[in-house]
């Protein structure tokens, strides 16, 4: 028995997802069990930590113990203060007074100094699915079921957006530059068939796109792809691979839908997976299929090809030999035997295939 | 509770890809590899729940043994029932997940630091920040970097015993500035590693805010370094932190008898097992995971472990890559790579971890990758094998007999004798060495066996469990290229003699099977040169699933500078070592590497102004337009097949 890694696109499935507030933030659930949710509607509200100003006391007030500084207190910890708010002082309006430089809660006071947290970021975490609150996470978020269309790549940025989808022009993303006021394409998410370049990153950044799937970029946009505001998934890897005509063909049926493009970054120690959701209403009396995550390899499968020369291409498995294979390269690995579509039989390492569509 | 169980054992090792599982039993009275299974570990997506691949594994050892495993509720059978149902021991190890999360701090980057990283380098962190007096920001900077590094353990080390104490008192009051700051449920556990002198006001000053662990001074003195006891606190905290993760963890550590303990550890007590067991040579295992690897080396009489996180062929391929240099891949490689070439394939390498290379070039890459990884983890090995914080340069590698090799990449070359020529280039033993690999995983549950039954051990590890490669003979010096190095004569059982010559240069294997035995005697002929120092052997050694192995390359290894050098060498190795006829390399290969394009320097392109973007992105479209009409066609050419085919 042998699992494959998976990676599900599918024009109609139910899903489950987790919409949670960041690791860093404390924050409360705002829907309830059963709720009924919009793309839009806030799930979850927190404030994410923010930084520690230091204001030193003992030289500006030359105290010669630091415990004096005590006496001088006009404000508790605890308490939210005003950039230019006086803090410490023999009187609150004259005399030598410390006053505090930035906007934010009084957080200690001790070693002969006052520590203020800047005024924590609000944030909001939003459904970005429109459907049903199935589970809760005390104090982090929900679980939403929703039922649509599904393509998860490879690789994010870390950012999420909800937009209208849209393919790229004929002559590609960089075609978009223009000297208009009019941007067409901005807050859409586009889809693109071509690798990204940095003029691409350029388009998107100029031209105000909300995101974009891809099927490629560049290694050397690493750093830059991650610093952007805009949503970058990748739905084959870094190089120049080109997007695999069924999953473009999906994708493309969805031109002008609402969606959801989580760009979610895989890392060393959180596998996370991107994906595209475009929510679809559902047909009379008819629940989508939940993807199939339990399946072994067998002959008749579709797969998808992870590795080069054959990175993207899809093909079908049509035999499992029960020995390992020899490679051109001189690697001899379990192998299964696949017909590929664009014609052709290749012996393929089955740690190299993904199960396709299902 | 089990004292009066005897009987079957269920093992698994849950690795970054890996999930491996072995069931032992008693078979005429003595411990057995009965069953084992392998598949694909499942912390990541859809499940992120490692037991979810746990159970797949159990399921299959069911069906391969008929025995029945788990219970309705997925849950292993303990203890063995009279239908035989189910087992009486189940252990587990895990190198999978997030390491600790680590902030180190110390006097002086070079002294306390360097021993503080050598120290925590035994067990799974990764270090998130570093503080030190030579640190130049603020106390604030310093203070806000601490929270916002997040992380789960800060090791205080610093001061030689009866040395400086204010410094670093100093320090760790900004550490306790910063904890005061912190919710307490997301404070870090402290670990005090320095001067014993401070420890009271160390305990002081975090006893009542977080969990504070003690260890003797890793630095007594600037001569002398002791790191075994910050070790075992490390390994403390670990197992404290595994514990309260969620993601399966937790159902696993309740099934099993000593929860999950670190995959390392095992390595640690198996080859001081090793080591023990005999006197001649040291031990040395060396495991080169998807996120993680370690080398564990029993050493004059002293076992020691280095877990490194930013080494691994998979999850951690990129940050191998940036912790190496390009010009020391290069070393490995017969063509001529850029930067930006290594970057896509450990970048795409860390998306597809489980992948392995499928053309030629490929393969290089991932080898280069992985014997550069291997290097590095013996470097850092090296100041503890030789007691100093700075071990002599260029030293060989201490007599090791056995080296055994593990992880995927090194395992599953498909060929012994590939796998063997891999450990010989990144390790270069000198002398005799028995080559071993572990392509089971059995190490690591052997580890966790030890705690629960250590005659199961003790006699699985005596069935030749793992498997041997054969025994290599590696030539010191440097014997000339091309030139007689070694004459060797093997008369093997059935009275087949054999005479060769190994010339300079040269990989030469005799096939000899794992249990068969043969008169090896050799003659080292190139001046300047020996084996583990004799210039004659004359000896009965046993073969292996390569055969006797004789590296005439000699030590240190001497790769040519260029590539065209390389290229008349490495693929030359492969084709000795595997007995596959010579792979030619593709002659366009040796173009220089194309440089990068300026566009893709977005740092160092000047930000235009908007009408004048617009023109050169319409020049540049145009340009690109043809290339794209071009590659367009070919791609819809292709699409429009893969449509009728579909």
């Amino acid at each position: 028995m042998y699992y494959p890694e998976q990676r599900h696109t599918l024009a109609w499935a139910t899903v489950r997802r987790e919409r949670l507030l960041p690791d860093q933030s404390i924050g409360t659930v705002e829907a309830r069990n059963g709720q009924y949710l919009n793309l839009r509607d806030v799930v979850a509200r927190g404030r994410v930590p923010a930084r520690y100003i230091f204001v030193e006391a003992t030289g500006f007030f030359r105290l010669r113990n630091e415990t004096e500084l005590v006496d001088l207190m006009l404000v508790e910890i605890g308490e939210q203060v005003a950039a230019g708010q006086v803090l410490a002082g023999k009187q609150a309006t004259k005399g030598k007074r410390l006053v505090s430089p930035v906007t934010g809660v009084i957080v200690y006071v001790g070693q002969g100094r006052i520590i203020i947290q800047e005024t924590p970021e609000e944030i909001e975490v939003e459904a970005g699915l429109t459907g049903q609150v199935v589970g809760i996470r005390p104090n982090q978020g929900v679980v939403v079921e929703a039922f649509g269309a599904l393509a998860q790549g490879v690789w994010g940025n870390g950012r999420r957006l909800i937009g209208p989808l849209r393919i790229e022009p004929e002559d590609g993303l960089e075609a978009i530059f223009d000297d208009t006021i009019d941007r067409p394409y901005a807050g859409s998410i586009v889809i693109t068939r071509r690798s990204l370049k940095a003029v691409s990153l350029d388009a998107l950044e100029t031209q105000n796109i909300g995101g974009v799937v891809a099927p490629s970029m560049d290694a050397a946009l690493y750093e830059r792809a991650l610093d952007m505001d805009v949503a970058i998934m990748l739905t084959e890897g870094f190089g120049d691979i080109r997007m695999s005509s069924y999953l473009f063909s999906l994708l493309e049926g969805f031109n002008g839908r609402q969606t959801t493009l989580d760009a979610v970054l895989p890392t060393r120690w959180d596998a996370g997976r991107p994906e595209v959701f475009i929510n679809l209403p559902p047909k009379a009396g008819e629940r989508p299929p939940e993807p199939r995550m339990d399946l072994t390899l067998q002959t008749g499968m579709t797969v998808r090809l992870t590795r080069a020369p054959y990175a993207g291409l899809i093909g079908q498995v049509i035999g499992l030999p029960k020995t390992p294979q020899l490679l051109d390269n001189g690697l001899r690995v379990p192998c299964a035997q696949v017909d590929l579509i664009t014609g052709g039989k290749v012996m393929i390492p089955l740690a190299n295939l993904e199960i396709f569509g299902k | 509770m089990f004292a009066n169980r005897s009987g079957s054992i269920l093992a698994a090792d849950l690795g970054s890809v890996h999930t491996r599982l072995v069931l032992f039993d008693l078979v005429d009275g003595s411990y057995r590899l009965i069953a084992r299974a392998e598949g694909r570990t499942t912390s990541g997506f859809p499940f992120y729940d490692v037991n979810v691949g746990l159970v797949r594994a159990v399921k299959t050892i069911s069906e391969v043994t008929d025995r029945v495993l788990l219970n309705p509720t997925q849950r292993i059978i303990i203890p063995e029932q009279p239908d035989r149902s189910g087992v009486d021991y189940f252990v587990a190890t895990a190198s999978t997940g997030r390491p600790l999360r680590t902030v180190m701090l110390g006097l002086v980057p070079e002294i306390s630091i360097a021993s503080g990283l050598r120290a925590a380098a035994g067990t799974y962190v990764e270090i998130v920040g570093t503080f030190s007096l030579d640190d130049t920001r603020s106390e604030e900077q310093q203070v806000n970097a601490l929270v916002k590094s997040s992380p789960d353990l800060v090791l205080i080390t610093g001061g030689t015993e009866y040395g400086a104490m204010e410094p670093i008192l100093q320090l760790a009051r900004s550490v306790q500035l910063a904890l005061l700051l912190m919710d307490r449920a997301r404070r870090p556990v402290i670990l005090y590693a320095g001067n014993s002198a401070i420890v009271p006001q160390i305990r002081t000053m975090f006893d009542s805010m977080t969990a504070l662990f003690v260890a003797p001074n890793v630095r007594p003195s600037l001569e002398e370094e002791y790191l075994d006891g910050a070790q075992l606190q490390l390994g403390q905290a670990f197992d404290a932190y595994k514990a309260t993760r969620g993601g399966g963890f937790d159902t696993i550590g309740q099934m099993s008898e000593r929860g999950v303990l670190p995959t390392a550890q095992s390595y640690n007590l198996i080859v001081e097992y090793l080591g023990r067991a005999q006197t001649d040579h040291g031990v040395l295992a060396v495991d080169v995971g998807s996120a993680v690897s370690s080398l564990s080396a029993f050493v004059n009489g002293d076992v020691n472990t280095i877990i490194r996180t930013d080494i691994g062929l998979g999850h951690s391929a990129h940050n191998l890559f940036e912790t190496t240099s390009l010009a020391a891949l290069e070393r490995w490689l017969p063509f001529p790579v850029s930067h930006d070439e290594i970057e896509t394939y450990t970048r795409n390498k860390a998306l597809h971890p489980e992948s392995i290379p499928e053309s030629l070039r490929e393969m290089y890459i991932e080898h280069a990758l992985l014997r550069t990884g291997i290097q590095l983890l013996v470097e850092a090995s090296q100041p503890i094998w030789y007691n100093t914080a700075q071990p002599p340069l260029n030293v060989p590698l201490p007599s090791f007999s056995p080296i055994i090799g593990a992880g995927a990449g090194l395992t599953r070359t498909g060929s012994p004798g590939f796998t063997a020529l891999l450990m010989l280039d990144s390790l270069q033993p000198e002398g005799i060495a028995n080559l071993q690999v572990d392509p089971h995983g059995l190490i690591p549950v052997l580890g966790a066996l030890a705690s629960v039954q250590p005659e199961a051990v003790v006699q699985v590890l005596d069935s030749t469990s793992l498997e041997s490669l054969g025994t290599s003979f590696s030539v010191s010096g440097q014997p000339r290229t091309g030139k007689a190095a070694l004459k060797v004569k093997i008369k093997t059982e059935n009275g087949e003699v054999v005479e060769q010559q190994v010339d300079g240069g040269n990989v030469w294997i005799y096939p000899l099977d794992s249990g068969e035995k043969a008169e090896v005697e050799i003659r080292v002929l190139s001046r300047g040169t020996s084996i583990g120092g004799k210039g004659r052997i004359k000896q009965t050694f046993e073969g292996g699933t390569a055969g006797l192995i004789f590296d005439a390359r000699g030590r240190p290894l001497t790769l040519a500078k260029d590539a065209r050098g390389r290229a008349g060498q490495l693929p030359l190795w492969v084709s000795q070592a595997t007995g596959e006829p010579l792979k030619e390399l593709d002659e366009r290969w040796f173009a220089p590497p194309a440089k990068p394009e300026k566009e893709a320097e977005p740092e160092k392109k000047p930000a235009p102004k908007p009408e004048k973007r617009a023109r050169r992105g319409r020049r540049g479209k145009n340009e690109e337009a043809e290339q794209e009409t071009k590659n367009d066609k070919e791609v819809n050419e292709l699409d429009d097949l893969r449509n009728v085919l579909s």
